[in-house]
């Protein structure tokens, strides 16, 4: 007998489970559905197939421009927040100092402050010491909200590791940076890999705090807010709104399916 | 080094924020000094207040409705004794890992009053194309659907991750002593997942309470929440500093109230498991 669930509760609770997986998949499999559709708005009754609005956005040189520009700006956050990320996390997990407790909770807190409230200070902060807003401006704020994630995903790595390979590396005589380099960071490598990915996806899909300080050039969430008002670039933002889907998904699949396999391969694998 | 940055990026912006409050900073030159007025005015103003609990109301019942919906669906998955239980995870998470706009998209063209839900009611002949249904799109009912699509994945992360350290020896040990399954239930299970269904109210309920992306998109003017007042103060139109200022202190404020009050539940390791 099983002492979690009945027969009977199992079977609900598994139909419970598809319809919740339904209702979450549903909108993106009716995007994908009207993506094809041949009709500039997006309605019952279907019109026929369509390939149009694929070819449209593809050559949309604004929304290009606006894409390339999240993708830079991504890349500009994950270096930096990882950097810091890693910095602050070695501190975190092998240095003992006082007010340990509170650096943690400053480090930390980005996570919890409402966006719209950063993005506003960030604001005020640019227009007070007069730095025109643009896009260092929403790497400056990117980095700042994705810190968090790479240190909670970089400290519980840090303390797997036995930091006895790090004190045999300083008796044998190699520096701090000597040390860091060749055995601290082979040894994190996988949770560096996966907080330059969060902080990747994250800066990429900002909206709210780079809306404050973006100034005139438009970052890919940005353009795609303003062109939610505009009914006449639906059908188009639907096919890309599918193409982004569709490619993030594969990643997830992919990133999960790239862990399992090292997973197996190595034996520190079990300790994820 | 990350100290400096959050000090000069995330600490100093903060404290201007609140230097505008008290007016200490004005966006128009004049005569200006520290003053409590902007505070006065705000609580004075049962505008900025009743709105402001109106989005807790919404708030709170997102993070209550999603969090009894992911809780079945956790459980299912963490005690079960299903084989695939970390593939299905995945399936259930990664929405969440995709777009949040696009997503809010995906329910815009959902529920327009010539979107997919009414046309298809046309189409099919329930409801006639002079009528359609017009709560769905620009209402409250909207940004609580949305915003709970939205979380929805998320917070089934916490509970699982509770649900799944629970040592099931202490089930057998109930059934054995004859306890029925609802009373292990009750007894055990529910009270040593607690944590977890706390952090997941938490982490919902506390970015929700200052979301104004989602109601500017499809709440209208019924579904316009704090974060939209915050917004529109700075905003081109009428720009209020001050005032806008103080009602971000405030919610701030509130923020960190809820997180030393919360924080006994909360494990950073939780969230980093996504």
């Amino acid at each position: 007998m099983d002492v979690a669930l009945s027969k009977n509760g199992a079977r609900a609770l598994r139909v419970f489970f598809a319809l919740i997986v339904a209702f979450l998949y549903a909108p993106i499999v009716i995007l994908l559905v009207f993506s094809f559709n041949d009709s500039d708005i997006p309605a019952f009754p279907l019109s026929g197939f369509t390939l149009r609005w694929y070819h449209d956005f593809l050559v949309n040189a604004d929304l290009r421009a606006a894409l390339q520009r999240s993708a830079v700006i991504a890349a500009a956050t994950s270096v930096g927040a990882v950097v810091l990320g890693v910095l602050a996390s070695v501190a975190l997990a092998r240095r003992r100092f006082r007010g340990k407790a509170a650096v943690a909770a400053l480090l930390l807190s980005p996570l919890v402050i409402p966006y719209v409230v950063f993005g506003i200070s960030l604001l005020l902060l640019f227009h007070t010491i007069g730095i025109a807003n643009g896009l260092p401006t929403v790497v400056i704020g990117h980095i700042v909200i994705t810190l968090p994630y790479t240190i909670l995903v970089l400290v519980p790595r840090l303390e797997q590791i036995d930091a006895s390979l790090e004190e045999a590396a300083y008796d044998l005589g190699a520096g701090r940076l000597r040390t860091f380099r060749s055995i601290t960071l082979p040894l994190i490598l996988p949770a560096v890999v996966s907080a330059f990915l969060i902080a990747f996806t994250t800066s990429f899909d900002e909206y709210a705090v780079a809306s404050f300080v973006v100034g005139t050039s438009p970052t890919f969430p940005i353009y795609l807010y303003s062109a939610l008002r505009f009914p006449s670039q639906l059908p188009q933002v639907i096919a890309v709104a599918v193409v982004v889907l569709v490619v993030s998904l594969l990643l997830v699949a992919s990133a999960e399916l790239g862990r399992r396999i090292a997973e197996r391969r190595t034996p520190l694998g079990d300790v994820f | 080094m990350p100290l400096a940055w959050l000090g000069v990026f995330f600490v100093a912006p903060i404290a201007i924020v609140a230097a505008y409050s008290f007016d200490v900073f004005t966006l128009f030159p004049g005569p200006h000094g520290f003053t409590i007025s902007g505070w006065r005015s705000v609580v004075d103003n049962h505008v900025y207040l009743r709105l402001f609990w109106k989005s807790v109301e919404m708030s709170l019942i997102v993070s209550v409705l999603i969090v009894l919906l992911a809780y079945p669906v956790a459980y299912y998955l963490a005690l079960s004794g299903t084989k695939r239980k970390y593939i299905l995870l995945l399936l259930l998470i990664a929405p969440f890992l995709t777009s949040y706009l696009l997503r809010v998209l995906a329910w815009k063209v959902i529920l327009g009053s010539q979107g997919v839900v009414n046309t298809f009611l046309f189409w099919t002949g329930i409801r006639s194309p002079d009528d359609p249904v017009t709560q769905l799109l620009y209402s409250r009912f909207a940004v609580i659907l949305v915003l709970g699509y939205i979380w929805l994945p998320f917070v089934a992360l916490p509970i699982f991750v509770s649900l799944e350290s629970l040592d099931r020896r202490l089930l057998e040990a109930a059934s054995d002593l004859g306890a029925s399954r609802l009373r292990s239930f009750w007894a055990i299970t529910l009270p040593l997942s607690l944590p977890g269904v706390v952090a997941a109210f938490f982490f919902v309920f506390v970015p929700t309470l200052g979301e104004f992306v989602t109601p500017s998109l499809v709440g209208g003017a019924s579904g316009y929440m704090y974060g939209n007042q915050i917004v529109d103060l700075f905003g081109a139109g009428f720009p209020d500093w001050e005032t806008g200022s103080v009602l971000a202190l405030f919610l701030i404020g509130v923020v960190v109230v809820l997180t030393v009050v919360f924080s006994r539940f909360l494990q950073p390791q939780q969230v980093a498991a996504d």
